[in-house]
């Protein structure tokens, strides 16, 4: 049943050969190089300073919530980088590609990038940064912090925590290899129909798209599970569902999304996969197909993802502006209800994404009303954060700088979002460039709520400071690179300029074109500082206090910085809704236990790690129909699968003169600390 | 209980000896969340299915009435809810530790598992030897994904039993195979359930 | 973690299960199948009407199976079971719902109709 590809095949390389890497291609060749290079910095040390046995028993093996979490945004910020990359030659290119007599080079007639290659850009550019840097610095964020919040020492599932990571490394794996052998898609981030049917896109760059989507997505609708469950099941005593930090509520409806949208986008990928591979007809544009059946079933995920990726940053900033205003968070309640009318809404307004699709007007009313409706809860929510502020003692640190910025991004964002909510304003912008930077606001300010995140949660988990001085500069020369390239971006979609252009016909739009380039040289200034400050950081490594802000309110702040590898020695009663501003308040917040007890933590495994190796087989297998890879990796899976469920393993126990000697150390503990060899609990003989 | 509290106050600031959450409870309720998901699976390929259930996706070739007849469907129901049933009998020899009963269960509701699988590949490998498999046009293809995924997921669930048929005689009901056991229990009533679904929808108002 | 010495097998989940559930649900959802098998042999009823009759009988039977055969109910060992299912069951409904009505009014106003059928609506209905 396999349908006819193109080009040759042979059974044990599929449809590898050696033309599938770009020798001829100055700029693979140069980001191959650069990324050797990058690979070596990191290689050469671990091997000089013998540290792969420390790398493999404490970090690629770890269950440890934190060290999961650090591991996603460490991912999460590599792939921003290349994202980053990949925004700057679509710049690059629109910059020099205007007119018809603009130059070419590289085998372009204008510009630097021919047709086939910019496409790829442009897709890679999307995929990225939405599931491969946003997401899993998020998903990393949330992994971190939100069973501190509740009390808790680790996540409900430690062990389907490590796989959802090594599960979304693989995919990132994947769209990296795609530069270095083969093509990535063409087709877009959203792969549009029928672009991406075989007929139109042969080769392989759409398979790599899917699987490095769908391998991913299986780590992500696993982390939802696990989220849920955490904060229904592990909250500690004391911590009834209206004391629940804002933060972990937009985590608990942000995971509800991702449960429930997620899979929608694996079975609209699965049919796509059905008929690449099997030569279905689901959305041929012959026998039977649907082209629009895909744009339906990709944006019924699409419109939540993007909620699922708003609501963390919305919590994000429901933390840090209390922090700094010194004051509780205005409008608790009505915060959380309006995060899960957002979230119900946010599953019923996907069609805005194709307006022009012709649906008719009662079902583009419809939409259009449910769209607009979403702005009232955001509306609630920006509401409650201004009265926080009112009136608060401010402290303008870099996590509040960022939180404002976001707010203004999120300002600007949401109403041109109102406007595109619109039918008639949707058909005269739809495709243009409106649209992207009405979504770039948005996802700036996701950006701008992770800077601000890693800022205030770095000291509490790395144990020091992260540099005020180069962190201000980044923050100031990204901010001034956002609105030079986007405001530009705005005037131009409003001239006409359509999206995915790889060459721009109308001299007239230079100036702008050149703003934006311009901006986007201001934000490789920042990329600078953000690099100079973890240096800075790095370098000096000042040490903090459990609460580094001394205004913080929430009970994470409560352990010692950097937190103990258990997190609590001895499980917090909490007595309040921001449970460290009640102690303070009552000279409570210096409180140690009276004495330690055994604590139960679950044992590192390997076995998340080469799952997610055997899935990268997987993908790679199919996305080069070299069958026997595929088919031994999957098998593979399934048996470590059920070999793993025969493990007796139940984890060790750390005594309390251990958690004694490692509290009064706290070195020992932490993040980089390497552990004992400790007693594994096996199961005794059942009977 | 208390630890360094001020002399006015008895506050509690620490739980000593906190017995955590119940780790049986957890593993359900996160069973039971992916089995949402997996529904919402299903929700993206009955909405293809109804997309394409026209003339226009039958593309001259079968329409559903000549692919899905309620009658076979039935005895598959038939098989299905016995299995289900079967199963979840086994669920209570459980409760009394009863580890030959809930073994014989398992048994029963592999073979009754086969007879629908059986039923379905007879009807698909048919269509397909007719030349109307999922490659002969956009309703086809739906019909085909839809009945064989839920297929699918009856496979692994044997799979899963067989699994469990080697581990209750090796381990006994701890505290693992009890949760696997009754997560097995939901996951199995939930293909009852698609089941149901996908026959009123694809066999009786799809094939009216 | 867990309270590792309590003994499994006392857990709620685990004695919920009950025979008599288990057969009556068996039955109750056969029955109901059988029902709407025979309301489509007979194929005495208008389309709609049909369809509506099945549907309700595929209703009854989720409800069944969710009682009888998942024991779902507001006790504290089901409560969030319940709920997510309660909260699950309308994007179900939405996904598939809005998706048919959508391609319903998309058909009528861009497939070519045979012709004697039904005037397409213009841009401006």
């Amino acid at each position: 049943m396999q349908v006819a590809i193109e080009g040759p095949w042979s059974p044990l390389f599929g449809r590898l050969t050696l033309d599938a890497i770009p020798y001829d291609n100055p700029i693979i060749i140069g980001t191959f190089a650069f990324a050797a290079l990058a690979g070596l910095a990191v290689a050469v040390p671990v091997l000089y300073y013998n540290k792969l046995g420390y790398l493999w028993r404490e970090w690629l093996t770890s269950v440890d919530h934190k060290k999961i979490g650090v591991m996603y945004i460490i991912l999460g910020l590599v792939m921003l980088f290349r994202g980053f990359a990949d925004g700057m030659l679509i710049r690059t290119q629109q910059a020099i590609a205007v007119g018809p007599t603009s130059p070419g080079v590289l085998g372009a007639q204008h510009g630097f990038l021919p047709p086939f290659h910019y496409d790829q850009v442009y897709s890679a550019h999307g995929t990225i940064m939405i599931l491969f840097a946003a997401t899993p610095i998020l998903t990393g964020l949330t992994n971190v912090v939100v069973p501190l919040q509740i009390g808790a020492r680790d996540m409900a599932f430690p062990y389907m925590n490590a796989l959802s990571l090594w599960l979304t490394t693989a995919g990132a794996i994947l769209v990296m290899l795609s530069l270095f052998i083969g093509d990535f898609s063409a087709a877009g981030w959203v792969g549009l129909i029928p672009l991406t049917e075989l007929p139109y896109s042969p080769g392989v760059g759409v398979d790599y798209w899917m699987w490095a989507i769908q391998i991913s997505s299986i780590g992500t609708t696993l982390n939802a599970i696990n989220m849920i469950v955490t904060i229904i099941s592990m909250r500690a005593p004391g911590m009834g569902w209206f004391r629940l930090p804002v933060f972990t509520w937009t985590t608990l409806s942000t995971n509800i999304i991702g449960l429930t949208a997620f899979p929608v986008l694996g079975a609209a990928l699965a049919l796509l996969g059905a008929d690449r591979y099997f030569g279905a007809h689901f959305f041929t544009a012959g026998n039977g197909g649907n082209l629009m059946l895909y744009t339906n079933l990709f944006w019924i995920w699409g419109h939540p993802e993007v909620y699922f990726l708003v609501l963390p940053a919305f919590g994000i900033f429901s933390e840090i502006i209390p922090t700094f205003s010194e004051k509780p968070l205005f409008g608790y309640t009505t915060m959380v209800a309006a995060t899960f009318a957002i979230a119900g809404i946010s599953w019923t307004v996907w069609l805005h994404h194709f307006f022009t699709m012709a649906a008719g007007p009662d079902i583009n009313g419809f939409f259009s009303l449910a769209t607009m409706l979403v702005g009232i809860p955001t509306g609630v929510k920006v509401f409650n954060w201004a009265f926080t502020l009112y009136r608060g003692r401010l402290t303008f640190s870099v996590p509040m700088l960022w939180s404002l910025a976001g707010l203004f991004l999120l300002l600007l964002g949401g109403i041109t979002g109102m406007m595109l909510a619109i039918p008639s304003v949707n058909y005269t912008v739809h495709d243009s460039v409106f649209v992207i930077a009405h979504f770039h606001c948005m996802v700036l300010l996701i950006g701008a709520a992770i800077f601000a995140a890693v800022a205030y949660w770095w000291p509490k988990v790395f144990g020091f400071v992260l540099d005020e001085r180069n962190g201000l500069r980044f923050f100031w020369s990204f901010i001034l690179a956002t609105a030079v390239v986007f405001l530009a971006m705005f005037a131009l979609g409003f001239e006409g300029e359509t999206r995915r252009l790889d060459y721009i016909y109308d001299p007239a739009w230079r100036p702008m074109l050149l703003t934006e380039e311009t901006g986007m040289g201001i934000y490789c200034l920042s990329i600078f500082f953000f690099v100079r400050m973890i240096y800075v950081s790095l370098r000096d490594r000042i040490p903090v206090p459990a609460d580094p802000w001394a205004t913080s309110r929430t009970l994470e702040f409560l352990t010692a910085s950097p937190v103990p590898f258990y997190n609590f020695a001895v499980t917090p009663q909490v007595n309040a809704r921001d449970e460290l501003a009640w102690r303070r308040a009552h000279g409570l917040e210096r409180a140690q236990p009276q004495a330690f007890e055994v604590i139960h933590m679950p044992s590192n495994t390997g076995i998340p790690f080469i799952i997610g190796m055997l899935s990268l087989g997987f993908g790679f297998g199919m996305i080069w129909r070299i069958w026997w890879l595929a088919g031994f990796s999957l098998l593979g899976i399934i048996l470590a699968v059920i070999i793993r469920s025969f493990d007796k393993n139940l984890g060790y126990e750390l005594q309390p003169e251990e958690v004694a000697a490692m509290e009064h150390n706290l070195a020992t503990a932490g993040m980089f600390a390497e552990q004992p060899a400790r007693i594994q609990l096996t199961e005794a003989e059942a009977h | 209980m208390a630890t360094q509290t001020p002399p006015s106050e008895g506050v509690v600031l620490f739980h000593p000896h906190f017995a955590g959450h119940d780790q049986i409870s957890a593993r359900t309720l996160g069973f039971w969340l992916y089995m949402l998901s997996d529904a919402l699976i299903f929700a993206a390929l009955f909405a293809a299915y109804g997309v394409l259930n026209n003339p226009m996706g039958a593309a001259g070739g079968p329409i559903a009435t000549q692919v899905a007849d309620p009658v076979e469907g039935f005895w598959q129901t038939c098989a299905v809810l016995g299995s289900v049933a079967t199963y979840s009998l086994g669920t209570v020899a459980l409760k009394s530790g009863n580890k030959g009963g809930v073994m014989f269960s398992i048994v029963l509701a592999i073979l009754l598992a086969f007879i629908f699988l059986g039923f379905e590949a007879h009807d698909l490998l048919d269509l397909l030897a007719k030349g109307d498999g999922p490659t002969r046009s956009g309703f086809l293809s739906a019909f085909f994904v839809l009945v064989a995924t839920h297929g699918l997921h009856m496979l692994f669930g044997i799979i899963w039993m067989l699994v469990m048929l080697v581990q209750i005689p090796l381990f006994g009901f701890n505290a693992n195979v009890v949760a696997r056991l009754l997560n097995l229990r939901m996951f199995w009533q939930f293909q009852a359930t698609i089941w149901v679904i996908l026959y009123v929808y694809v066999y009786m108002i799809g094939a009216f | 973690m867990s309270a590792p010495h309590s003994d499994p097998l006392a857990h709620p989940e685990v004695q919920q299960g009950n025979a008599l559930r288990y057969i009556s649900g068996f039955i109750t959802t056969l029955l109901l199948m059988f029902a709407a098998l025979m309301l489509t042999i007979r194929q005495h009823l208008p389309y709609v009407s049909y369809a509506e009759a099945v549907t309700g009988l595929a209703v009854l039977s989720l409800v069944t199976q969710a009682t009888l055969f998942f024991g779902l109910d507001i006790s504290r060992a089901h409560i969030w079971k319940s709920l997510s299912l309660l909260l699950t069951i309308p994007l179900f409904i939405i996904s598939v719902g809005l998706t048919v009505w959508m391609f319903q009014s998309l058909a009528t106003r861009t497939m070519l109709m045979p012709a004697g059928m039904l005037q397409q609506p213009t841009l401006l209905q």
